[in-house]
């Protein structure tokens, strides 16, 4: 019997990651986790918000990074956007959205330090790269009827604001308030490298197992996520972008020198930054230091990258397929429901890196947390999507019901859909992969924080860009696929 | 076998049905007759809901699922026969004796040769036959369509109207070609303006009865 | 009421730059738990205030790098530095001084700490017994937790880290790295030897389960390194001052949270010796 080509695509990557799966290391290391994943338990079920130091004041600067990094990036990507079609517009849109946030922010660490300018801009450019992308995409979407109609001769200009904006204007919107809550998340884990969000307390009450203050801190981003449409008010966005500045304690004042520095010497390869002049003999021994770096981090670095992507891509739509039920009313009451959404906001609102962080305590430094902890976040996320897909499919009065239901009526119609998500978040999970590497999983990102430690900002690019590399290449693979299976759908989710 | 005794049913707040007195026996053949909207589809749902264990269903839109293939989409019909293990196993790779039985029934609907192409690629009327195969297959006594020949040629409508009736001791069918509905049931149930305006033996009713209820 | 609003965010602009102008700022590296490291260096910070009479303000940071970078940025001036982190700021920062250390930290001491399981006896020598097994530093830029510690395996075991063991990890900090070893996420570890009593004094440790197997040879470690242009906005002399007051430093209570006996003077060179393992293992170019 022929397989359908989705269903070959899905075994394919199946297959592959169940050959990874040779190579990685997945052992569960802890010997005695119990004792600690007992406290954890307890710290979990016992919240302190007395005990986290500052708390509203790190509550605020969480806020206003988000804040005022979506506003830059969607000032930023709307711009790029009209330009898109652009010869080099869109891989550079690729190339800024493939490093992630937190590359970003130990980059402009180093010229611009502690100062809320690093964090904004970590935000802002990744962000600027992802806007730029679907703000072009639902531009395209606009009525072409209703540009044809247009009086030939109609300036660029013209149409753009009489019929294309107007049209799109609601889903750009939806859109741009969606990336607000992903930067929420973007914001707290900034404080993982010492922006005073609250990633900042997390991290410290984390180390120290003070798992009562890591309940508070989870509570109180759970309920900052939750309850975004109410504080945010549209109409009001730029006036919060005005007072969002009064929430930073520390000084913008910048040094320009550290900036210029930076980017003249700083990164500039060591044996060309040592030599007197640049002759033969200091390009190659560039040439042996860059051969250095690409054979002893980045070549083990992207081996392992891939095999936790691969392993982790395939969990997460294997986690998908059990989670989009939970939320789906072909499937569960109002009250099964009700649970299945808590579970899963709770599991996607909780930053991967967090998970990881937990599950790494409970099964010992392998690949295997960063899985798990990748699945769960992905997962949970498509499953939402997926489950309020389903929701309205076509239903018939005679329709099977439990697993037959699942099989034979409701898999078979989203399968498409899912896959086409699933693709999608390939490019995120990589770049997801690459952060799990400061905590210790031998990925790229684990090269270049430890790059960023020695302070040799000089190997840090040269790895950074080779994760810039990755994902671009991971970007056209997923985008050939989908094209090739016709998944069309351009999902809200990033 | 079923009975509606002053039953409502609206829709969104909309009253589609009021007041309806209804009972049709074993062994009838019944066209529902009416403009769309009229109510006919509400109203087999309302006799489905009566008899779900012993009715297939063949639903307006067909509610097939596009990508399966026709073998799958057929087999549906007798999900509840078989445990779901079985059932998983037929979706990955059909058992043989499954697709000869389903086959049988794809036999007499012409469509044997797309068997194991998905629904979304064939024609309207080769869905159409698909979802009453689907019926066919779960070997029910009674069969309740809704306009299950309304994308179909006049050559094939009879052709599928005959396997219905030969296939099944009641049926209930809404439909609106006048012609094949006097040809192929004994009994018309007009439905206009949410109730019940006409109830007669086809045979003391012509094609002209009928398109006064098409009026408005 | 939107012009009232951008002009009250200028003007706080205006007024964070200015406040912050004078302040006299400085860092350490968080080597243990960051709320202690709190504590200790806002009393610090106060200590400091009263003895050079400015503004004084203790900022927190998360990495040894950080630390290294605020300093070099002049984001701070004054820094509590590890022997390698020390090395490598003042290598970036021209005229930049080691003013101080404590009196432990002209010799200071590596454990290697092992869990139960591991089986491995305490000895006098390198126990060469440990390859094979799992093993983690503390943080990468830490001098007791990392470059000391892999120097005394490349020279005995003949190899890097990640040859010798099965699997080699980064744990942070020396709290963690007991942390890390008591569970059995590993099952050996290499910690600062004034954290490991610390701890124990505290009862953190459970003797029962991780001990420790060896003691490196002695190296300087921790000191106080001061910008060379800080003349330049406190005045002439005041590097001067800021030595005076750091060896002037007496409470017991504030000693105690280093854990120091007294602050010595230091110089640049009693480093070299760290400067020369850095280069050895490549750690510095």
């Amino acid at each position: 019997m022929q397989f359908s080509p989705p269903v070959r695509a899905s075994l394919g990557f199946v297959g592959l990651a169940l050959i990874c799966l040779f190579f990685a290391d997945i052992e569960v290391t802890t010997i005695d986790p119990w004792r600690e994943m007992g406290r954890l338990g307890l710290g979990i079920l016992t919240p302190d918000f007395s005990a986290v130091e500052r708390l509203g004041d790190a509550l605020l600067q969480t806020v206003a990074f988000a804040i005022l990094g979506v506003a830059a990036g969607g000032i930023l990507g709307f711009s790029l956007a009209t330009i898109y079609h652009l010869p080099l517009v869109r891989p550079f849109c690729a190339f800024i959205r493939s490093i992630h946030e937190i590359f970003w922010a130990l980059i402009f660490l180093q010229g611009f330090g502690l100062t809320p300018l690093t964090g904004v801009l970590a935000i802002a450019i990744p962000y600027a790269g992802i806007f730029a992308k679907v703000y072009s995409e639902i531009l395209e979407e606009a009525d072409a009827g209703a540009i044809a109609a247009l009086p030939a001769g109609t300036s660029h200009l013209s149409s753009f604001f009489y019929v294309r904006l107007p049209d799109v204007r609601a889903h750009l919107k939806t859109y741009s308030f969606y990336r607000l809550e992903c930067a929420l998340r973007s914001s707290a884990v900034l404080g993982f490298v010492g922006l005073p969000t609250l990633g900042f307390h997390l991290e410290t009450a984390f180390k120290q197992g003070q798992y009562s203050e890591v309940s508070a801190l989870l509570i109180v981003f759970y309920i900052l996520i939750a309850t975004i449409r109410f504080w945010v008010r549209p109409k009001y966005f730029w006036l919060y972008v005005i007072a969002a500045p009064l929430a930073f304690k520390t000084s913008v004042a910048i040094d320009w020198s550290n900036v210029t520095r930076f980017f003249a010497h700083d990164i500039v390869p060591m044996p060309l930054r040592r030599a007197e002049t640049i002759d033969f003999a200091a390009i190659s021994a560039t040439g042996d230091w860059l051969w250095r770096i690409m054979t002893e981090q980045a070549f083990p670095g992207i081996i392992s990258t891939l095999v936790l992507t691969q392993i982790a891509l395939v969990a997460t739509g294997v986690l998908t397929l059990f989670f989009f039920p939970l939320v789906s009313q072909r499937f569960f009451g109002i009250f099964g429901r009700n649970l299945g959404h808590v579970f899963l906001v709770v599991v996607r609102s909780t930053p991967e890196y967090i998970l990881a962080y937990i599950l790494l305590q409970l099964w010992g430094p392998s690949m295997f947390p960063a899985v798990v902890a990748l699945s769960l976040h992905n997962g949970a996320i498509i499953g939402h999507l997926i489950g309020r897909h389903t929701d309205e499919l076509p239903q018939r009065a005679d329709a099977p019901h439990g697993l037959n239901l699942y099989a034979f009526e409701v898999l078979p119609r989203v399968y498409g859909q899912f896959l086409a998500f699933l693709f999608y978040r390939w490019e995120v999970i990589l770049r997801e992969t690459a952060i799990l590497g400061i905590l210790g999983v031998a990925t790229l990102g684990f090269y270049v924080d430890s790059a960023f430690e020695d302070i040799r900002f000089d190997v840090a690019l040269v790895l950074i860009l080779t994760t810039a590399m990755l994902n671009i290449c991971v970007d056209i693979i997923s985008r050939n696929i989908r094209a090739r299976l016709r998944l069309t759908t351009t999902p809200d989710a990033g | 076998m079923f009975q509606l005794d002053g039953a409502s049913a609206s829709y969104n707040g909309h009253a589609v049905l009021t007041d309806l007195k209804l009972k049709i026996s074993r062994g009838e053949r019944v066209a529902l007759v009416g403009r769309s909207g009229a109510g006919k589809s509400t109203l087999l749902g309302m006799l489905y809901e009566q008899q779900k264990d012993n009715a297939a269903l063949i639903p307006q839109d067909s509610s097939l699922v596009k990508t399966l293939s026709v073998f799958h989409n057929v087999y549906m019909g007798r999900l509840h026969c078989h445990g779901s293990f079985y059932n998983l196993r037929n979706l990955v790779s059909p058992r043989r004796a499954e697709i000869d039985r389903v086959r049988e029934i794809t036999d007499k609907l012409g469509i044997s040769e797309k068997m194991f192409e998905p629904v979304g690629q064939l024609s309207g009327g080769q869905q159409q036959r698909t979802a009453v195969g689907r019926a066919l297959f779960c070997g029910r006594d009674v069969a309740l369509g809704d306009e299950p020949v309304s994308s179909v040629d006049e050559h094939q409508s009879r052709e599928i109207l005959r396997i219905l009736n030969e296939s099944h001791e009641t049926v209930v069918l809404a439909m609106h070609d006048m012609a094949l509905a006097l040809e192929f049931t004994d009994r018309v149930i007009g439905l206009k303006d949410r109730r019940i305006v006409l109830d007669e033996a086809s045979s003391d009713l012509t094609t002209s009865d009928l398109a006064r209820i098409y009026k408005a | 009421m939107l012009r009232k609003l951008i002009f009250t965010t200028a003007m706080c602009f205006v007024s964070l730059s200015l406040a912050h102008a004078e302040t006299f700022v400085f860092t350490a590296i968080p080597d243990e738990d960051a709320s202690r490291l709190r504590e200790r260096f806002d009393k610090v910070a106060v200590y400091l205030s009263k003895q050079l009479a400015v503004d004084v303000r203790y900022v927190p940071v998360k990495s040894y790098s950080a630390a290294v970078s605020a300093f070099r940025n002049n984001q701070v001036q004054l820094a509590w530095f590890g022997g390698l982190s020390g090395v490598r700021a003042r290598s970036l920062v021209e005229g930049s001084q080691a003013i101080a250390q404590g009196w432990e930290d002209q010799s200071f001491v590596t454990y290697f700490i092992a869990h139960v399981s591991a089986g491995v006896k305490a000895s006098k020598s390198f126990p060469k017994s440990i390859a094979g097994k799992t093993f983690t530093f503390g943080s990468k830029g830490s001098t007791s937790g990392r470059l000391m510690p892999e120097f005394y395996i490349r020279e005995n075991l003949k190899a890097a880290p990640n040859k010798v063991f099965s699997r080699v990890g980064f744990s942070g900090d020396h709290s963690r790295t007991i942390a890390l070893v008591q569970s059995g996420a590993y099952q050996i570890g290499a910690v600062n030897f004034s954290v490991w009593d610390n701890e124990m004094k505290a009862g953190h440790i459970d003797k029962a389960k991780v001990s420790i197997i060896w003691k490196t040879p002695t190296y300087p470690d921790y000191q106080w390194t001061i910008r060379g242009d800080v003349a330049k906005k406190w005045g002439a002399g005041f590097t001067g001052k800021v030595t005076k007051a750091l060896l002037g430093m007496k409470d017991p209570d504030l000693l105690a949270s280093f854990p120091r006996k007294s602050f010595i003077p230091a110089s640049n060179s009693d480093y070299d010796p760290i400067r020369r393992t850095g280069l050895a293992i490549g750690i510095l170019d």
